[in-house]
């Protein structure tokens, strides 16, 4: 156990989901060609003006209401000025006086304790523009220029990586299922920034303060936090102090590297933007947003397993958002929910993968689904004979029991069939038949492979598995 | 009461403003900015009744825009006003870390 | 055969009667231009194009009053195609790549752009002599100042090169060039017309509006600019309104205040006495004039500062040679393409001014200064509205002195300030205003007449002025009439 109290707090960008951008109405894309998506607003040409796009309002809405957080109904935007050849007015616009939420919360659990990360505030502000090294030069793509973006900052009130890995899981988790981002962190649409100190005693004033910037992805961000406890530990072990500063996490490295020591604070000449109005949250609007909120991850995983899903399966679920959105039509229907979990999660998964498809993108309505589960349930369609005709069912439009009918491998369930196949199998195991005489229950599901591998798979199971033991007495 | 501003406070107005001045100046602008700022100051002793603030004199709450597409430029549009491009991008001087 | 210096009624009507061209028309303002060229009231002419929209219009109906009239746009207003400078080294060979809202709208009543005005740069100043293309002249006597920073546009609607021209007001730049060269200037109220397209000098406070020979005819223009832009949040939600609707009505009991501070010893005594006869006229007219007390009006200049060069000192952080623009050649790191580009591509006047703008917003002194100045800001508007309660209009000199020397303080860095100190409260408070001649001092040099209205109160403004310029019949022809 260490002797200091690691103290962390997190800054996440994330880009919003919207069809243009936050001023301007060029489209808000990835991966185009360069300075293909920009105007000249965009551009930051003289004479040009902001407009706000309403969608951007109602995405900070949806997120600050699931991240619990207050929503200010009376806001203004503030300019951040600092020349930079990524930021296009050389001043962003942003939140600063007034952001739009504050005051939040997202639960998290870390080793089965739950801890509630506290949201400080969550602004509204425009992303710069890209910014690509080549020797000498840097090349300027303006695509990313103007697009919305929200900054979610928490207190310092978390201790360690991985609570703070826990926390931007719960939270990429939540704006993905709001559809407010898609959370990319590979494509930039999320970032996360991570403020570390150390103190030896809870009464003690924080530490001094390293900014790791810019983390790749969020297993990293656990591992270079805690990297970073380590390096600040033998820091002031060795009786040694140092200065606030930023640094980066370096993946080969596997470690923080220093980017640079931190001068006087940075002087951005905030003042309230006068080209944007002052801009007025009603209730309608929340009301508005808050419809469509879809059921939020943690819920969906209580009531998977309410609903008899194990819990490995209903956490699989929900880390798949279009098989959970599935399921979730299947929650109000009589149906066995384990089958259709096992079913989504196994075969259909593979065949998903296997075709690069979505399960929208297959014909499994909901009704033959319903279907296919009954037929699981009351063992008239084995897992063997599924494997057979899973394709069929999930590419043509006719019914499962047509499907079945079809096929030809209709399920065995005429009882002297089913016998003659037992009978025979006990007769040429006769040691399996001595083990089980013997108390080895082991024996009896040799047994019992042995009857459906002699049915070719077409046995029902139930019925095979009665009338081995009634022949094995 | 001095009648210019120091010299560090007329060069860290130049750095925030990212104006290039010569030692020439220099002494001029300390002497004019100071004139400016000295009637400036005389804001602090304005007295007012209540600390509302006017950020400008809208008419109406923010209308906002519609989340619908809208004319872009062609990349040969974006780079041809542009002092220096490579391809279609825009192109500077290296940039490192936050140094600019 | 001359046209242009008849009323735009009559060449209307000559136009409709297909008795003139818009060709005619438009050689015309050329000529004109070309005979007055040391006025320096351009800074790029719009000739070849100019001419073939002239052209263009021969076969088209004359379908509203303003259709083939030939105007000139302050360089500040953005114009595709078409060179748009702000008067800057910056932006010397800047071609934009759209039109200002204000442009759409005079194109699409089919006016003529002649030519973009001189001005001063990036429009601070109150002289015009801070333009890097040098300073136009003032045409009642060359060797004045016209005033600023819509100096360019005053002089040539002034000389009578053409009847219209737009300017652009942030803290008098269209009232106070108007006053030294006896024209007509509004500057309209705060969000009237749209800013889409100005080079934002300080947002909170620019606005376009119209600059020509009368009344009439400034009512006439502002009625094509203003409306609702769904670019500019910050243009205001109107119905249209004819501005003219007014012009005619007589002014008996009209409710009138003159603020004491207006008519104190700030103001020049000849300019005084022109404001007192201008006031008897109304007096006497059966109009009510009252001399009333208004708090923070002295602060004019202080929170101008404050907020203009506050605003100013972000609005022009974007010209950094990047993107477009001046851009110091062979740099050889980004900090010499900031640094070397803005101190080359501004003036010292525009350099100043960034300057202690950024000073204001600096650390703590953007609580001290800035936040006071709109607490300040409020209160002033407060106050104009206790005004308008018990008055229609408020009326006042629009400049302490006519057009001065264009030798006289030229290294003052106040000077320009205290120029604007009479309209300046107008762009505080978001209030429309407006220049009208009301006389000449001594050496025959033009004196204006400030009207503020209440907010979207143009056309009573239009309905005093108009009066005012019926009763005083004056000669505002420099040279007299030809």
């Amino acid at each position: 156990m260490s002797k200091y109290i690691p103290t962390i707090g997190v800054e996440v960008h994330v880009e919003l989901k919207t069809n243009t951008k936050i001023f301007s109405n060029s489209i808000n894309g990835y991966g185009e060609m360069a300075n293909s998506l920009t105007n000249v607003i965009d551009l930051g040409y003289p004479g040009t003006l902001p407009t706000l796009n309403k969608e951007v309002l109602n995405l900070a809405i949806k997120a600050a209401t699931v991240l619990n957080c207050k929503i200010r109904r009376e806001m203004h935007f503030d300019r951040k000025n600092y020349f930079y050849p990524d930021n296009p007015k050389n001043y962003q616009i942003t939140q600063s006086r007034t952001p739009i939420g504050y005051d939040g919360y997202v639960e998290v659990e870390v080793n089965g304790v739950k801890k509630k990360i506290e949201i400080e505030e969550m602004h509204i502000e425009e992303d710069t523009c890209k910014s690509t090294h080549r020797g000498t030069k840097t090349l300027l793509d303006f695509n990313r220029a103007g697009v919305p973006l929200i900054e979610i900052v928490t207190k310092p009130c978390m201790n360690s990586g991985e609570e703070a890995k826990a926390y931007l899981e719960k939270l990429r988790e939540l704006l993905f299922y709001t559809d407010v981002s898609d959370c990319k962190i590979e494509e930039g649409s999320m970032r996360a920034d991570a403020n570390v100190s150390i103190r030896k005693n809870e009464s003690d004033p924080f530490g001094t303060k390293a900014e790791i910037k810019n983390i790749g992805s969020i297993t990293n961000v656990a591992i270079s936090i805690n990297k970073e406890i380590e390096r600040q530990t033998k820091i002031y072990d060795s009786g040694e102090t140092f200065k606030p500063q930023t640094r980066r996490y370096d993946d080969k490295l596997g470690d923080t590297v220093l980017m640079r020591v931190k001068e006087t604070g940075n002087d951005y000449r905030y003042f309230p933007e006068p080209d944007i109005p002052f801009v007025y949250v009603t209730d309608e609007m929340i009301e508005n947003v808050v419809k469509t909120i879809p059921m939020l991850p943690d819920e969906r995983r209580k009531v998977y397993v309410e609903k008899g899903v194990s819990e490995v399966n209903a956490n699989k679920l929900v880390q798949n958002r279009a098989l959970s959105d599935y399921f979730n039509e299947l929650l109000n229907e009589n149906t066995n929910l384990k089958i259709a979990s096992n079913l989504l999660l196994g075969d259909i998964s593979g065949y998903l993968n296997k075709n690069e498809k979505t399960i929208t993108e297959t014909t499994l309505t909901k009704e033959r689904f319903l279907e296919l589960i009954n037929r699981m349930e009351d063992n008239t369609l084995t897992s063997k004979n599924l494997k057979d005709i899973l394709d069929k069912i999930l590419e043509e439009t006719v019914s499962i029991e047509e499907i079945i009918k079809t096929s030809g491998i209709e399920n065995i369930t005429d009882d002297s069939a089913i016998r003659d196949v037992v009978k025979s199998v006990i007769a040429e195991n006769p040691g399996s038949v001595e083990d089980y005489k013997a108390g080895h229950d082991r024996a009896i599901k040799y047994l019992m492979g042995q009857v459906m591998k002699a049915s070719k798979g077409s046995a029902n199971p139930k019925i095979a598995m009665d009338i081995l033991v009634e022949e094995l007495q | 009461m001095d009648d210019r501003l120091s010299k560090e406070e007329v060069l860290h107005v130049a750095e925030l403003a990212r104006i290039a001045i010569s030692e020439s100046e220099l002494e001029k602008y300390q002497i004019q900015l100071k004139q400016i700022m000295d009637s400036v100051d005389k804001i602090k002793e304005v007295e007012v009744d209540d600390d509302q603030m006017l950020i400008a004199n809208w008419s109406a709450p923010t209308k906002l825009r519609e989340d619908v597409e809208g004319k872009m430029l062609s990349p040969k549009e974006v780079i041809n006003n542009a002092p220096r491009h490579s391809g279609n991008y825009i192109e500077v001087p290296v940039v490192i870390g936050e140094e600019a | 055969m001359k046209y242009l210096n008849k009323s735009v009624l009559e060449i209307h009507e000559l136009l409709k009667e297909k008795k003139i061209k818009p060709i005619d028309l438009v050689e015309e303002a050329f000529e004109n231009i070309e005979n007055n060229k040391e006025l320096n009231a351009y800074i790029t002419l719009n000739k070849e194009e100019a001419i073939k929209q002239a052209k263009e219009l021969e076969d088209k109906e004359v379908d509203n009053i303003l259709f083939g009239m030939p105007i000139a746009i302050k360089d500040n207003i953005i114009t595709k195609d078409l060179l748009t400078t702000c008067a800057s080294h910056m932006l010397e060979n800047f071609i934009p790549l759209y039109d200002a809202t204000v442009v759409e709208k005079i194109k699409s009543k089919n006016m003529i752009i002649i030519g973009k005005t001189n001005m001063d740069e990036f429009a601070m100043g109150s002289t015009s002599r801070t333009s890097y293309f040098g300073a136009p002249l003032n045409p009642w006597n060359k060797t004045k100042i016209s005033g600023g920073s819509s100096g360019g546009s005053a002089v040539t609607i002034s000389a009578r090169d053409l009847p219209f021209a737009l300017g652009s007001d942030t803290g008098g730049s269209i009232r106070q060039p108007a006053s030294y060269c006896g024209i007509v200037g509004m500057k309209p109220t705060y969000g009237r017309v749209s800013r889409f397209g100005l080079v934002a000098f300080a947002s909170s406070m620019d606005q376009i509006g119209p600059m020509t020979k009368n009344v009439y005819e400034n009512a006439l223009l502002l009625n094509a600019i203003v409306g609702k832009d769904e670019r500019d949040l910050t243009s205001a939600e109107k119905e249209t309104e004819d501005f003219t609707r007014l012009i005619g009505k007589d002014v008996k009991d009209m409710k009138i205040a003159v603020p004491n501070y207006f008519m104190s010893d700030i103001v020049n005594e000849e300019v005084k006495s022109a404001i007192k006869n201008t006031i008897e006229v109304l007096k006497n007219a059966g109009a009510i004039v009252d001399y009333v007390d208004m708090k923070y009006l002295d602060q004019a200049v202080t929170l101008y500062q404050v907020i203009a060069l506050g605003e100013a000192s972000s609005n022009l952080a974007r010209f950094d040679g990047i993107r477009y623009g001046f851009s110091k050649e062979n740099p050889e790191s980004i900090k010499d393409v900031y640094f070397k580009t803005r101190q080359e591509g501004f003036g010292t006047e525009v350099k100043r001014r960034i300057m202690v703008g950024a000073h204001i917003l600096s650390g703590e002194n953007a609580k001290i200064y800035y936040d006071k100045a709109m607490a300040v800001r409020a209160a002033m508007r407060q106050e104009f509205k206790r005004i308008y309660k018990d008055y229609d209009l408020i009326i006042g000199p629009t400049a302490t002195t006519t057009a001065y020397n264009q030798t006289d303080s030229l290294d003052d860095p106040l000077k320009s300030f205290l120029d604007d100190v009479l309209v300046n409260p107008a762009n505080m408070s978001g209030l429309p205003g407006l220049n009208v001649p009301v006389g000449f001092d001594n050496d025959h040099m033009p004196i204006g007449m400030h009207i503020i209205g209440n907010d979207f109160e143009e056309a009573k403004i239009y309905q005093l002025a108009s009066f005012i310029e019926k009763e005083l019949n004056l000669d505002l022809t420099p040279g007299g009439e030809k």
